[in-house]
């Protein structure tokens, strides 16, 4: 982890806080946190509210596992909020005549494959990510408009409702299912070759490239798999408002799990990254909301606190590399 | 330098506690004892809601019940998440105002299945709630084509052609506003020639929609839009044009009523957004005080047509039971 500074026998020291803070600074933020709003608002530290809190981290959380690869790897995927309304109402209202399981099963292909046009229009067209997905942000949209005539799809199935408001043993199935797919992220991250290539590719594509990575296949999967993860997101978060509303669903959504992602300690411009950062950010995001919201803290003081936390992340990022004595990463 | 990066760090680190802290100063820790109503409100963005939130306010001031508002910032995620954040917070009764009415159905089953009986405040609802109190939108549409047959009385140009600019779809309750309009130009003879949805729901939207309005149908008379800063935007377009067509609108916003006194918009149908706040509450008192029945009832508030012979009665009668002018 970065270089030792020469200068004197606090070096140990500054490198040990460096490294702690990379482990265990989100999840000391989030422990203040929940400290802090348990002694304000007593109703905050209701095991009710913890797990709702917990349960609604899903909604961003799961959407940010996708974007981190995507980031790590050097990229961007705005259409995110605009893929999950379109795939949220084309797979609920195939219910009818499909039944839930396909119906799920559809929403999650129909999202891989939104994921792989994304990739191949930045891959083989080379469009620059930034650009392509800014397109698709408007014609995802615009299908999901046109798909359903501008009328929200309501769900009743048994087994789509479940994903997002069921119990599995008192637990909710939707923080289970979050947990299953940080889990199995975080394997093909660290322990597979694929997850070699998508740092490799986001540090330096020409070396990829010259070591004999096939970055196209590698960028093109990492688009399926934040097109995959926005798929289950979608079914989440439609089962718990009970309806896939194209005009709706997922505005804003984009930039949520980009700050989750950022906020979790990767870095835009790729090379490298931290899965449970962006778990932890979620939940800071999520359980932040909910106890200025018990506080009667105005809503848009909400958002220049989370703006707040996002600055403070990063700066305290920048103090690391300073007592590392490294200028940048 | 790193001392500059200690003392940004410290900032930020008080810019972020201290809101938490001035707030907890503000109340909300006392022991409960009493009512509480919680209220989920679509956006405070817009007079409409302001008003409509200060007439649930005022609701729980004179009833000596405890308030807590959350603005879903026009977020359905988020308006799930403060129901839910209510329900924990066991409040005894839920007024909501929902950005997105589809997506209320679950949350509203588990505040009622905790036993907090909600009422909707406007917009709509989706599933079983106590009771909606909404305006009788139908009617108004109704009115507003009235007004145009009446003004249309005795003019030369007989063409028997009107317009629609329509809500979203999405708004299942606002778009009777638009059918009442419709089947009562059918009921007096005239044909609606052109019925477009506004998109986007904004001044911008309907200046965009009227266009296409009268190229779809050069020789519509009148037109109705079925909600407030689109007709603004839509009777702007009109004068712009430089067009004789009749504008009228819907909601009693204050830039209708400024657009009124212009001259530019003709009429607007006016809803009582304070009304239909202050009796979402009343209604969640007879359920909480006096053990009435209510049942997915639906309550309609009056709305009431604006010319330029009553708005401004109408103004200040509002602006006295508010205590914020209407325009």
């Amino acid at each position: 982890m970065g270089r030792l500074n020469s200068r004197g026998e606090r070096t140990g020291m500054k490198e040990k806080f460096a490294s702690r803070w990379d482990s265990y600074g989100l999840p000391l933020l989030f422990i203040v946190l929940l400290i802090v709003f348990s002694i304000l608002a007593p109703a905050f530290r209701t095991s009710f509210n913890l797990i709702s809190n917990f349960r609604f981290t899903s909604f961003i959380g799961i959407g940010a596992i996708g974007m981190a690869f995507c980031i790590m790897n050097g990229d961007f995927d705005i259409s995110v909020g605009s893929m999950l309304s379109l795939v949220a109402v084309l797979g609920s209202s195939l219910i009818p005549v499909l039944g839930g399981v396909a119906g799920v099963l559809i929403t999650l292909l129909a999202a891989s494959f939104l994921g792989f046009v994304n990739g191949v229009f930045v891959t083989k067209l080379r469009i620059p990510a930034f650009i392509t997905t800014l397109g698709m942000m408007f014609i995802y949209r615009a299908l999901a408009f046109i798909y359903t005539n501008n009328t929200p799809v309501y769900i009743s199935d048994k087994f789509w409702l479940f994903i997002g408001n069921g119990k599995v043993l008192g637990i909710p199935f939707a923080i289970i299912l979050m947990l299953l797919c940080y889990v199995g992220a975080f394997v093909l991250l660290r322990k597979t070759p694929f997850g070699r290539y998508v740092i490799a590719v986001g540090t330096n594509r020409e070396a990829a490239l010259l070591s004999g990575i096939n970055v196209d296949r590698t960028k093109i999967i990492v688009f399926m798999l934040v097109g995959l993860f926005i798929g289950i997101a979608s079914v989440v978060i439609s089962a718990n408002l009970g309806s896939a509303n194209p005009g709706m669903l997922g505005q804003g959504y984009e930039f949520q799990v980009i700050t989750a992602v950022v906020l979790g300690g990767t870095v835009l411009g790729g090379g490298d990254g931290n899965l449970w950062g962006a778990f932890f950010a979620a939940m800071i995001i999520t359980f932040l909301k909910n106890g200025l919201g018990m506080k009667q803290v105005g809503s848009y003081w909400q958002l220049v606190a989370i703006g707040l936390v996002l600055i403070f992340a990063v700066a305290m990022n920048r103090i690391k590399y300073m007592l590392l004595g490294t200028k940048e990463v | 330098m790193k001392k500059k990066f200690v003392v940004i760090f410290v900032a930020l680190l008080l810019l972020f506690v201290v809101p938490a802290f001035l707030s907890a100063s503000k109340g909300g820790e006392q022991p409960k004892e009493g009512i509480t109503i919680g209220f989920s409100l679509w956006t405070m963005e817009f007079t409409f809601f302001q008003n409509l939130e200060k007439g649930v306010r005022d609701a729980c001031e004179e009833f000596g019940y405890e308030y807590i508002m959350i603005d879903q910032n026009s977020d359905p995620q988020k308006m799930v998440q403060d129901i839910n954040s209510l329900i924990g917070q066991k409040v005894d009764g839920i007024v909501i105002t929902p950005v997105d009415p589809g997506a209320i159905g679950p949350v509203v089953q588990s505040a009622r299945d905790a036993g907090i009986p909600v009422t909707c405040a406007d917009i709509g609802k989706t599933g079983p709630v106590n009771a909606l109190l909404i305006s009788n939108n139908y009617h108004g549409g109704e009115l507003a084509m009235e007004y145009i047959a009446k003004m249309m009385k005795g003019k030369s140009n007989n063409s028997k052609k009107v317009g629609v600019g329509r809500v979203q779809p999405q708004w299942t309750y606002a778009r009777g506003r638009g059918e009442g309009f419709m089947a009562k130009a059918k009921e007096l003879g005239y044909e609606v020639a052109s019925e477009i949805v506004v998109n986007p729901p904004s001044a911008e939207g309907g200046y965009d929609t009227m266009q296409q309005i009268m190229s779809a149908a050069p020789d519509v008379v009148g037109v109705f839009f079925a909600s407030g800063r689109e007709a603004v935007g839509a009777a702007n377009a009109v004068k712009a044009a430089g067009k004789d067509i009749i504008v009228v609108g819907y909601n009693g916003d204050p830039e209708e009523l400024q657009a009124i006194e212009d001259g530019v918009l003709a009429a607007t149908v006016a809803q009582q957004p304070w009304f239909i706040g202050y009796e979402s509450v009343r209604v969640m008192k007879e359920i909480l005080e006096k053990g009435k029945e209510y049942e997915d009832a639906e309550v309609p508030v009056k709305v009431e047509l604006l010319t330029p012979d009553n708005y401004k009665k109408w103004a200040a009668e509002a602006e006295k039971r508010r205590g914020a002018p209407a325009y």
